[in-house]
């Protein structure tokens, strides 16, 4: 057999190469296999971690919002169950149908829809993201939906949480509001983790009122848990129980009674007939009301007329509706009890008595009033043209005589009046934990100087100005809630500061005991009797009477918001109906009761009421009555008060019981 | 061997004699494979037979018949069909472009009713087939001459560069690289080895300066070459398949429990990223299996090219092996990081029914090799024409 040579040289060559090249493979494999060893067992522990790191993320839990309780233990704040409908879109086909087939069910607005398509659109990378289409459902709705969900592809509920009030505007005042984090929120947040809750969809943060104030309480702890994901984030389990449960938050117990806090709501928002027909009204009553109990500081009804629902904002408010509670001349959004400032007017005269009384004025003295009083080369006239003929003090108070004061503001220095109404709660600020809070004015020389810092030409006081502070008017003022705590002290003698949160969580806040005032009780006696006299006595609030049924002591206030001026039409000053509503006077009306152990006070004030004793003094009547019925503070007659207790304790008693 | 090498070499032999001088241990080493692709098939969509394991394996199976078919066929034959062959799917690759499928921004399919055909998976076998065949006719002192070059080489280029302008950079890569293996198993001397390589690297730095390579193919190349840089882009799909296969440790994570692959943080699972979910589940155990029955693979395939007395069986055998093991390395080593990601899948182990077809056609031209070791008829026949 014949062999070519060249046969033989090509198949050493092609033998010497295939030695090589497969060396070569396998020198390549042995770099695979110490590819694998590295990867699979010298970074095995690098890579087990990092793949868990993949699957398992962390998920905040937003924690139940703590409730609100008025004395009795009933709910002013709770977090309702919300009802929703979600839309998956990747579980349905075609989600127009699956839209339509919603809507026989439910009908859905042109704009949610529209929102719905926008949601949809922005969410199709992540078609597993359930989108919601509508929260807040009735019942009945929930339920429609619930029962034909087989034949409604795509579609799915959940039931969240809503903030809930359950009487709404009577209480936004005190409780404010809760809002979705803002971006001012999450750059206040202190650390990453507040960031994310603040970021969770569900998460609400007090931004007014109590809710603000007790956030971090009421707030709770955010839990976490470890959900199972895929890679492109769809979780697809939840069992996982590493990480920290949420711990709900605290529960608030106030010192609110919700039905005289309704009440208070509804006399300040009835027309009592101060704006006559054929004359401009706002449209709606601007006031404020507080009703104190005067042994224990409680506040146990706060009012602001006209408020908001603080239920608005637990859904989204519109930025319309919200600069329109913003910007209306009514301010619904401003606390008045506390963040209004009003010349006090008449009902400063009592502190102007007690003044007199130190100063050694007898209450006996009488001054004579003919209606006019000269003082500086100056005219300043009484409220009362005629005026009071010869009166003493109690009667000073009963007609509310001006030129007595102005007698009075000639004896006694103002820096002593000043000492005497900071005595007795004006120009200071109670921490209540309500939003706004202004401290008012109480004049005197220093506050003079101070005031008039830039301009030194005017930063003598002149004795002139006290002839208006004696009465309540020029610089000083004061807020409703001060006013009330001023009669509260008038009633009791007692440094009576004013309370609203009972307890937090379980832990009660016992009932202070309140530091007897300075002064000599007599002094305060005369200025009791003198409000006893203004309402029981046929003074200038007889017709806010409540007898025979209560004795209840009080005084009218009337402060003008600007100077007086002559209608040149009557040639007499502007009657009050006659002027637009802004420049009407102010009404005001301060009250304890029982006048023989006193228990209660108040102050009520009807901003441009025109008149003390006709737009504030018969609201406080009734407010008043309500509050003597019921006598909040009485556990024999309030089986759920509980004096030495927090409404949450109140009802694990009760329940314990059952 | 003794006894065998007696027979006149260039008897015919019948048909039962060549079913019975079929590699087994060959084809055994084949079934194991296909059996782990088929398993981990079954686990990419959460274990469930559709759609890809039984289809692999029916698909495997039709192909070993076909194996058996080419096996038995005479080695003659395919020496004479080798040129046929190559042209015929160089006419299919030259009409891709034209009536090629669209996917993923490349034409690279041709479907033949309902059969989708990867002309460039073809390829592969087939020039390794051309150039064994005129390697087989040419003298070897001819191999290392200029016009004894140029047709190899066109051989080659031509496709290597219809595939790369469809474009799939791996593949047309691979083509070329078997085909240089071939050319220098045929003995092309060292220097001229030495003048390609220099050329090749020039003519990389001309490709990426005038812009002949696609802004992402070279996106990946720099991404493997610093994997720290942009993970969730560029490096996500290697990062990712590092960390399910480094998290697979030695004894895995188990069928159907890997995390990495059942959670979709990998690409491709089912074609160019089999062996990261094979490699979460089953660890380095299965991982060094698989390993060796590819390493096993080759070496009985160097043994039948060795023992091949044809020129064109042991060139054929020996490339088509070659060609087998480079995709191997190339497909691990880039699911490991060692190597950029080109699209290239593992033989036998990724759902595809072109590499199959090609692969076990291959491997049907290995065996028909081995059963026809003893002729050398065939080289009279092949170079005096």
């Amino acid at each position: 057999m014949k062999v070519e040579p060249f046969d033989t040289q090509r198949q050493t060559a092609f033998s010497r190469r295939s030695a090589l090249l497969s060396g070569g493979m396998l020198v390549l494999f042995g770099g695979v296999v110490y590819r694998l060893f590295d990867l699979q067992v010298r970074r095995y522990d690098e890579f087990a971690a990092k793949a868990d790191d993949n699957r398992f993320k962390q998920r905040v839990v937003v924690p139940r919002r703590g409730d609100m309780l008025d004395r009795y233990g009933n709910v002013i704040a709770t977090s309702r169950q919300n009802f929703r409908i979600l839309l998956i879109p990747e579980d349905t086909d075609n989600i127009p149908e699956s839209i339509a087939r919603l809507e026989e069910v439910v009908p859905l607005s042109a704009r949610q829809e529209e929102r719905l398509l926008r949601d949809i659109t922005a969410k199709k990378n992540q078609s597993f993201v359930p989108v919601e289409v509508m929260d807040n459902l009735s019942w009945d709705e929930f339920s429609a939906v619930n029962f034909r969900l087989p034949r409604l592809p795509g579609i799915s509920t959940e039931v969240g949480e809503t903030r809930f009030y359950p009487d709404g505007e009577h209480i936004s005042a005190i409780v404010g509001h809760v809002g979705a984090a803002d971006s001012r929120d999450l750059a206040n947040a202190e650390d990453q983790a507040k960031r994310l809750l603040y970021l969770q969809p569900g998460f609400k943060l007090g931004k007014l009122g109590l809710e603000k104030k007790y956030d971090t309480e009421l707030r709770g702890q955010a839990g976490t848990q470890t959900v199972e994901i895929t890679a492109a984030g769809r979780v697809i389990d939840e069992n996982d129980h590493r990480g920290n449960e949420a711990l709900p938050g605290t529960t608030l117990s106030l010192t609110i009674d919700t039905d005289i806090q309704a009440k208070a709501y509804e006399v300040l928002s009835t027309d009592y007939g101060e704006y006559p027909e054929g004359t401009e009204g706002p449209g709606a009553i601007s006031g404020a009301a507080v009703v104190m109990d005067v042994v224990n500081g409680d506040v146990i009804a706060l009012v602001s007329t006209p408020g908001f629902n603080p239920n608005d904002f637990a859904k989204t408010v519109g930025s319309s509706k919200l600069r329109e509670l913003e910007t209306s001349p009514l301010h619904p959004m401003l606390c008045k009890p506390i963040a209004g400032a009003y010349a006090p007017g008449s009902t400063f005269k009592m502190l102007s008595a007690i003044t007199a009384q130190e100063a050694g004025i007898s209450p006996s003295t009488r001054f004579g009033c003919s209606g006019k009083f000269w003082y500086g080369g100056h005219e300043h006239n009484c409220w009362k043209q005629g005026g009071h003929g010869a009166v003493d003090m109690v009667n000073s108070l009963k007609h509310s005589c001006d030129v007595y004061y102005y007698n009075v503001a000639t004896r006694v220095d103002i820096d002593h009046i000043a000492e005497v109404a900071k005595r007795f709660g004006l120009g200071q600020k109670f921490d209540l934990g309500l939003s706004g809070q202004v401290s008012g004015i109480v004049p005197s020389r220093e506050w003079k100087r101070n005031f008039y810092r830039t301009n030194p030409d005017n930063q003598t006081w002149f004795p002139g100005e006290t002839l208006s502070v004696v009465i309540g008017q020029g610089a000083v003022t004061s807020t409703p809630l001060q006013l009330a705590v001023m009669s509260a002290r008038i009633a009791t003698g007692k440094v009576v500061t004013p309370r609203i949160v009972r307890g937090i969580g379980d832990s009660f806040v016992e009932d202070p005991v309140f530091e007897t005032l300075a002064g000599d009780p007599e002094h305060l006696d005369i200025a009791r009797q003198g409000m006893d006299a203004v309402v029981n006595q046929w003074g200038t609030a007889a017709r806010s009477s409540l007898m025979p049924d209560f004795r209840m002591a009080g005084k009218t206030g009337t402060s003008q918001v600007r100077s007086l001026q002559i209608n040149p039409a009557t040639g007499r000053p502007f009657q009050n109906h006659e002027l637009p509503w802004r420049q009407r006077d102010n009404a005001l009306f301060v009250a304890f009761a029982p006048y023989d152990n006193p228990r209660y006070a108040c102050a009520v004030v009807v901003e441009h009421g025109g008149s003390g004793s006709k737009a504030a003094g018969p609201r406080a009547r009734d407010l008043m009555r309500a509050v003597l019925e019921k006598d909040p503070s009485n556990p024999a007659k309030n089986p759920l008060y509980y004096p030495s207790g927090t409404g949450a304790n109140r009802i694990a008693a009760l329940e314990g019981q059952g | 061997m003794a006894k065998e090498a007696l027979r006149v070499p260039t008897a015919e032999l019948d048909l039962q004699e060549r079913i019975l001088r079929l590699h087994w241990p060959l084809l055994l080493v084949l079934c194991g494979i296909a059996g782990i692709g088929v398993m981990t098939l079954y686990s990419v969509p959460q274990g469930h037979w559709s759609p890809y394991a039984a289809q692999h394996l029916i698909r495997f199976l039709v192909c070993l018949v076909g194996l058996a078919v080419v096996a038995v066929i005479p080695l003659r034959f395919w020496l004479s069909a080798s040129y046929p062959i190559y042209f015929g799917v160089l006419v299919l690759l030259l009409l891709v472009p034209f009536i090629g499928e669209m996917n993923n921004g490349a034409r690279r399919w041709i479907d033949l009713g309902g059969f989708q055909l990867q002309p460039s998976e073809m390829m592969k076998v087939a020039v390794v087939m051309a150039l064994a065949r005129y390697y087989h006719g040419l003298e070897f002192k001819k191999v290392s001459t200029i016009l004894g070059m140029i047709p190899p080489l066109a051989m080659v280029g031509v496709p290597v560069g219809l595939v790369f302008i469809q474009p799939d950079l791996g593949t047309s890569l691979l083509i070329g690289f078997s085909g240089l293996l071939v050319i220098l198993l045929a003995g092309i001397s060292w220097r001229v080895v030495t003048v390609g390589i220099f050329t090749a690297l020039a003519g990389i730095v001309v490709a990426i300066q005038t812009g002949l390579l696609k802004e992402y193919q070279i996106e990946r190349v720099t991404a493997f070459l610093n994997p720290d840089h942009d993970p969730l882009g560029a490096n996500f799909h290697p990062n990712q398949s590092k960390i399910a296969i480094g998290s697979g440790g030695v004894e895995g994570k188990g069928l159907l429990e890997g995390t990495q692959s059942q959670l979709g943080f990998l690409p491709e699972t089912h074609t160019d990223f089999i062996f990261t979910i094979y490699g979460e589940e089953f660890g380095l155990i299965g991982t060094t299996i698989l390993l060796g029955l590819y390493i096993l693979a080759f070496l009985l395939t160097a043994r039948i090219a060795g023992a091949a007395r044809s020129h064109f069986g042991r060139l054929m055998s020996l490339g088509i092996g070659l060609t087998f093991v480079s995709y191997v390395l190339v497909n691990t080593g880039m699911v490991m990081g060692l190597a950029p990601v080109v699209g290239v899948p593992l033989p036998l182990v990724s759902y595809g029914g072109t590499v199959m077809l090609a692969m076990m056609g291959g491997f049907g031209l290995v065996m028909c090799t081995w059963v026809n070791r003893h002729q050398d008829t065939l080289r009279t026949q092949g170079w005096r024409r």
